[in-house]
């Protein structure tokens, strides 16, 4: 089937990755959207919140769809680690990196799984949080932990690593790379990811350090 | 201007396929500054053979950079440390007395070491042999300035045409990816009026020769661009991309 | 030996077609019974060999890099004529035939260059229907430039590396056919030896250079694109890898072999820098046309060139030849640039250089302009040379660069051997006593894609062959031989290389006599000299030379043995031949055939022949010659003055 052999064929799976990248880039973009709204007041999130779990099946639908990406996204990100293992793993003695700021592109797999871990240590605090209390609440219970908050921002700072190299990886794999419009996606891989950063580090900060603590 | 310098070099030494092979050390004096790479590397064979031991296998031809022939990684990077040049345009200018270089040969899953530094890169040839080319056969073909090209167009062509097939691509490539290479011969077609008629079909065929020779996946490092001494762009990369999903969706 | 050009017969510009039409065909449907050998994967054998794989030959082809597109042809630069007259500037098949002939300084044969000029529009078609990405104008039809001072603009280009791209077009060629599985590909083979049977060529012998296996190929034709012998110089612009040995070991089974001494020597070439240099780079010929060459009045003169004025300069092209100053020809720059040298007035650290100026040409157009056109050439020279000419003057020296004698063949490429053709720089066939610039890459594609098909056609139409295999007597005697000659090679090797020499010491020596003796310029006392030379080289060579390894495995020091002790067997009809023709033509010039103002002075009334050696077993090689008549051109003297 031309589907398989696409998907099995070396720039198949890099589309696959790309695509899955490119879903789960936009899903970031609406959750850090809804998240912002943090930063108004607790009640203009808990509306949010409420807003959205008013329509289960849409959330049901979302949530599944996200999960089904991002288990592809992880599946196939960790299948081509290994695979690409099996090529390079010590090939020389000595081995040199001539890319300038390398570490990114580097370190895709790891930052990846640290990202994973965040993951399932933020929705078992999230999304299966009591659903008694509001969840403006657990947010605010949560993320006031020095230490739990640390680990989010430090998971931040993998993400946006992941994304630096990620977003324009994805577009090289997509085919978009033109001389006229290098700086713009050079800029804009590194805007984007910091942008990010500020928004979700910046509430987690917020309530680290006390700011939101009248929220 | 010219001066010599000394030298250690730690070569890779491997008597055939089958063998284990290991790093050994050799010194050298008075390597004049004006000496290519390769002719550091002949110095030291007829030393080598005066002593009664076996000289270096190394492969090479051209000694100009366009035969594609010869290639090492020197202190971890292919062809050395100066930009864009290949192995025997490489000059012992731009080492210092009392430096130690690491010689290893070019090594990939897909290029089997044959002895020393030399290694096998046929999976190259297959991959061209799987469809880059334009099928004409000789004879009757059509005035050459019946196709008109713009020279904007001719140009980018010529530079993805300029690959040499050296594959320092694949040896740099921390996944041992062919796709710069790869990308080069079907960005010269894609680009030109002559290649589209076949177009898909090339595309999907040497990215399944690509993949069964057992070259990794690209993850795009950029590592091939920054050694390739043609200075191929992973834009290529780009274009085969797009080529190849073009070509899937519709004919995959 | 006999020498039978098989020249058709009719007007010069029929010959071609009535040849065509006259040559027996094969069947398609028979065709694929037939097998055919082409060694060699430069333009020439590529081309040859995808054609006749498209004709539904079986063809078996033979190379010694890692992968035919790595052949010789991949490094000019220059370009590739054609009589496309595109630029309406008055160019023809004609002139293009005449420039050839008279650029040969009439040494060569009017029939077939004629048919070279014919073909070479043909040739652009088919490169550019493979995809070769020619340098266009912004019309987008194709651009030309004029080169080798033609007076009109028939050079076609892919920027700086045309060889490479029409390689890379063969080689696209020649890999869908080893896809469609009617070329067997054998990368990493030296051929040792042609194998006769009945007299005729039906295959070879090879040397698999990663196994050291000797194996035997059969076949009903057997072509040769082995490229050329400059290599004989130890010093040249050619490859490491290029050499003699096809074509000697044909001439050892009975090929003629057409004007040897006949090389050309390239004047522009980054000068020799230590003994342990290998190879000379070509700059390109273009430089001339804005630099100025130029050496001290004075010998010995060692001031920087910046520091010598004006008065004390001697800019002796423009002194001596005031209409085409430092335009003149290959021969002629080279020639005088060694004489300069020789009078001790040469530059740079070994005396052997001469400077090509661009200081007016700086001052006149400006660095920008300058640097725009040559830009690419000035930072290569500055990878190998550390100097900058944008600052300080180009250092230049003549170069072994091509050999326009090689195998005689006839009209229709064929050997004296039957069935033994000859094609591309390895034949004689089209350059006379001098090649002009980008006709060799012409030369090489016209003989492989438009003609060698035709004649073996004919070939194998007019002949019946018998069923042979790699079993049969001479394919195992061919072997045998091969051995014995490594064993030979080899048998110096035992007890260490105590007293004894390497392989490139001796090969270096022999160039050394070689460029002194038999380079720019010849004299019979010279000549004689390196006639005496030469055994007590090949003498040291068989008794001292040591091999390490053995011949089992990868064996490039033996593998450099075998070329060498050919060079060391070739270079004395290379010495005959150019003691015999006391004449100067084109790039052979003899001191003793000079004009009273010191230039080549031909010698029609003898010398109108192409000179063929023929092995004489253990005597010496005999002289035959094929005579030359001019019926569509008359022969002039060449004048730069
Ligand atoms: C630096 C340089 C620049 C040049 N620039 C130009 C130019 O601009 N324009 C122009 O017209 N010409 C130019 N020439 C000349 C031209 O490139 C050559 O004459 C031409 O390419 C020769 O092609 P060929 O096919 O005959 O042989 P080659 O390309 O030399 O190929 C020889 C082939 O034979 C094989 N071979 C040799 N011996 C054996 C053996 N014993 N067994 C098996 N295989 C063997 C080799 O592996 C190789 O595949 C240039 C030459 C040089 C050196
Ligand atoms: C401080 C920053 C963040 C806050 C405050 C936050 C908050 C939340 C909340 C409240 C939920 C539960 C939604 C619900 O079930 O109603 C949630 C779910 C989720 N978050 Fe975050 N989040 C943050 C950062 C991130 C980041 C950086 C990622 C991704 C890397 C992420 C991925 C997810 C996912 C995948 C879900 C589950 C979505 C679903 O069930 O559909 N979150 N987040
Ligand atoms: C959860 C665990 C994750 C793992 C293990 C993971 C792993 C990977 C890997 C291995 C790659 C390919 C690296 C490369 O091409 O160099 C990749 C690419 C990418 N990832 Fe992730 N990732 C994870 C999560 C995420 C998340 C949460 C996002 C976005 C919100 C994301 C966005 C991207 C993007 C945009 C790419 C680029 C796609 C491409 O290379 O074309 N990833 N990821
Ligand atoms: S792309 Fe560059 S590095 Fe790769 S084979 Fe071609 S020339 Fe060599
Ligand atoms: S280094 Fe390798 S990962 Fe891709 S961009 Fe180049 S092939
Ligand atoms: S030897 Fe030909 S590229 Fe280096």
């Amino acid at each position: 089937m031309w589907f398989v052999r696409f998907v099995t064929s070396s720039i198949g799976k890099k589309l696959v990755m790309a695509a899955t990248g490119l879903l789960l880039f936009l899903f970031l973009l609406t959750h850090a959207a809804g998240n912002a709204t943090i930063f108004m007041s607790s009640a203009v999130f808990q509306d949010y919140a409420d807003e959205l779990h008013s329509h289960p099946l849409i959330v049901l639908v979302f949530s599944s769809a996200l999960l089904a990406v991002l288990l592809v996204h992880i599946g196939v990100g960790l299948y081509l680690f290994y695979e690409n293992r099996a090529v390079s793993n010590n090939r020389y003695v000595v081995s040199k990196r001539v890319v300038k700021n390398s570490l990114a592109s580097a370190t895709m797999p790891y930052t990846g799984l640290f990202v994973l871990l965040f993951l399932v240590i933020h929705i078992f605090g999230f999304t299966f949080s009591p659903k008694d209390v509001p969840i403006s609440s657990t947010v605010r219970d949560m993320l006031s932990n020095f230490f739990y908050a640390l680990f989010y921002i430090t998971a931040f700072i993998a993400l946006t690593f992941h994304l630096s190299h990620g977003l324009w990886s994805m577009l090289q794999t997509f085919g978009v790379n033109h001389p006229r419009y290098e700086l713009f996606i050079a800029r804009l891989s590194l805007v984007l990811p910091l942008f990010f950063f500020l928004i979700f580090g910046g509430i987690a900060f917020y309530f680290m350090t006390g700011l939101g603590a009248n929220y | 201007m010219s001066s010599s310098i000394n030298l250690t070099l730690k070569i890779w030494r491997q008597p055939h396929s089958d063998a284990l092979g290991s790093l050994e050390t050799y010194t050298l004096d008075h390597i004049s500054t004006d000496m290519s790479f390769l002719e550091m590397l002949d110095v030291l064979n007829e030393k080598l053979t005066k002593e009664g031991k076996d000289p270096v296998a190394f492969d090479h031809d051209c000694r100009e950079g366009i035969c594609g022939m010869c290639g090492a990684i020197v202190d971890g990077v292919a062809h050395g440390p100066e930009k864009e040049v290949t192995l025997c345009q490489l000059h012992m200018r731009h080492f210092k007395s009392g430096d130690t270089l690491v010689i290893e040969p070019f090594r990939s899953r897909a290029f089997p070491i044959k002895k020393d530094l030399l290694i096998d890169r046929s999976a190259l040839d297959r991959i061209i042999q799987s469809g880059g080319y334009v099928s004409v056969n000789t004879g009757g073909t059509p005035d050459g300035n019946s196709i008109p090209i713009p020279a904007k167009q001719a140009e980018l062509a010529m530079d993805a045409a300029a690959c040499i097939g050296c594959g320092a691509c694949v040896a740099s490539c921390p996944n041992g990816a062919a796709m710069l290479f790869t990308s080069a011969k079907i960005s010269q077609l894609a680009l030109l009026p002559q290649g589209q008629v076949e177009g898909k079909e090339r595309a999907l065929a040497m990215v399944a020769q690509m993949d069964s020779e057992g070259f990794g996946n690209c993850t795009n490092a950029r590592e091939c661009e920054a050694v390739c001494p043609k200075g191929i762009s992973i834009r290529n990369i780009a274009r085969l991309n797009r080529e190849y999903l073009t070509a899937v969706l519709s004919e995959g | 030996m006999e020498l039978n050009a098989r020249v058709p017969a009719g007007p010069l510009a029929e010959k071609w077609d009535n040849h065509r039409f006259a040559n027996k065909l094969v069947n398609p449907a028979n065709r694929r019974k037939y097998r055919a050998i082409v060694v060699g994967t430069g333009l020439a054998g590529a081309s040859a060999a995808a054609t006749l794989a498209e004709q539904g030959y079986q063809v078996q082809v033979f190379c010694i890099q890692d992968s035919p597109r790595r052949a010789h042809s991949i490094a000019a630069q220059g370009g590739i004529n054609a009589a496309k007259s595109y630029q309406n500037d008055g160019d023809s098949v004609f002139r293009l035939f005449y420039d050839t002939i008279k650029g040969g300084d009439f040494r060569a044969r009017e029939a077939n260059v004629y048919r070279l000029a014919q073909v070479s529009n043909e040739i652009i078609d088919q490169c550019v229907a493979q995809g070769v990405p020619f340098a266009r104008e912004y019309g987008g039809t194709l651009a030309n430039r004029s080169f080798g001072g033609a007076q009109v603009s028939r050079t076609f280009y892919a920027r700086g590396q045309t060889g490479q791209q029409l390689l890379l077009g063969a080689y696209g060629a020649l890999s869908r056919q080893i896809k469609a599985g009617r070329v067997a590909m054998f990368t990493r083979r030296e051929m040792m030896d042609v194998v006769l049977v009945d007299g005729r060529a039906r295959g070879i012998t090879s040397r698999n250079i990663i196994t050291g296996e000797m194996e035997s190929h059969v076949a009903d034709v057997v072509i040769l694109a082995t490229g050329g012998y400059g290599n004989v110089y130890f010093l040249s612009t050619n490859a490491m890898a290029s050499n003699v040995t096809a074509a000697w070991r044909a001439y050892r089974c009975g090929a003629g072999f057409a004007n040897p001494s006949f090389v050309q020597i390239h004047p522009t070439c980054i000068p020799v820098h230590g003994d342990y240099q290998s190879k000379l780079t070509l700059m390109s010929e273009s430089l001339r046309n804005d630099g100025r060459v130029w050496v001290p009045k004075n010998q010995g003169d060692l001031r920087k060139p910046a520091d010598i004025p004006e008065a004390e300069r001697d800019y002796y092209l423009e002194n001596k030849y005031p209409s085409f100053g430092n335009l003149v020809p290959r021969d002629v720059a080279s020639r005088n640039a060694k004489e300069q040298c020789d009078l001790g007035k040469g530059v740079g650290s070994t005396g052997l250089a001469v400077y090509l100026d661009f200081a007016d040409a700086i001052s006149r157009d400006g660095r920008e302009t300058i640097f725009k056109k040559y830009g690419n050439l000035f930072q290569m020279y500055e990878k190998i040379t550390d100097s900058n000419p944008m600052v300080e003057p180009m250092m230049i020296y003549p170069a072994v660069h091509y050999t326009m004698g090689g195998l005689w063949v006839d009209y229709d490429l064929m050997t004296t051997i039957p069935g033994l053709f000859a094609i591309g720089e390895c034949n004689f066939s089209d350059h006379g006593a001098n090649r002009l610039g980008a006709s060799a890459l012409m030369q090489g594609l016209a003989d492989g894609y438009f003609i060698i098909a035709t004649a073996v056609a004919n070939y194998l139409g007019t002949n019946k062959l018998e069923q042979i295999n790699e079993h049969a007597a001479p394919f195992l005697d061919s072997r045998r031989g091969c051995e014995d000659r490594i064993a030979r090679l080899l048998k110096n090797s035992g007890g260490g290389p105590a007293g004894k020499c390497t392989v490139d010491e001796i090969h270096k020596e022999l160039g050394r006599l070689m460029w002194d003796n038999c380079g720019m310029a010849r004299n019979a006392t010279d000549l004689q000299a390196a006639l005496e030379e030469l055994p007590k080289i090949g003498k040291k060579f068989w008794d001292h030379v040591y091999i390490p390894g053995n011949t089992r495995e990868i064996n490039q020091s033996l593998e450099r043995a075998g070329r060498v002790a050919d060079f060391l067997e070739f270079a004395e009809i290379m010495i005959r031949d150019a003691l015999t023709r006391e004449e100067s033509c084109g790039c052979h010039l003899r001191e003793e055939s000079q004009t009273e103002e010191g230039e080549a002075k031909r010698d029609d009334a003898n010398y109108s022949h192409v000179s063929v050696w023929e092995h004489g077993g253990d005597g010496a090689p005999k002289l035959h010659k094929e005579p030359l008549s001019f019926e569509f051109v008359t022969p002039s003297q060449r004048s730069y003055k």
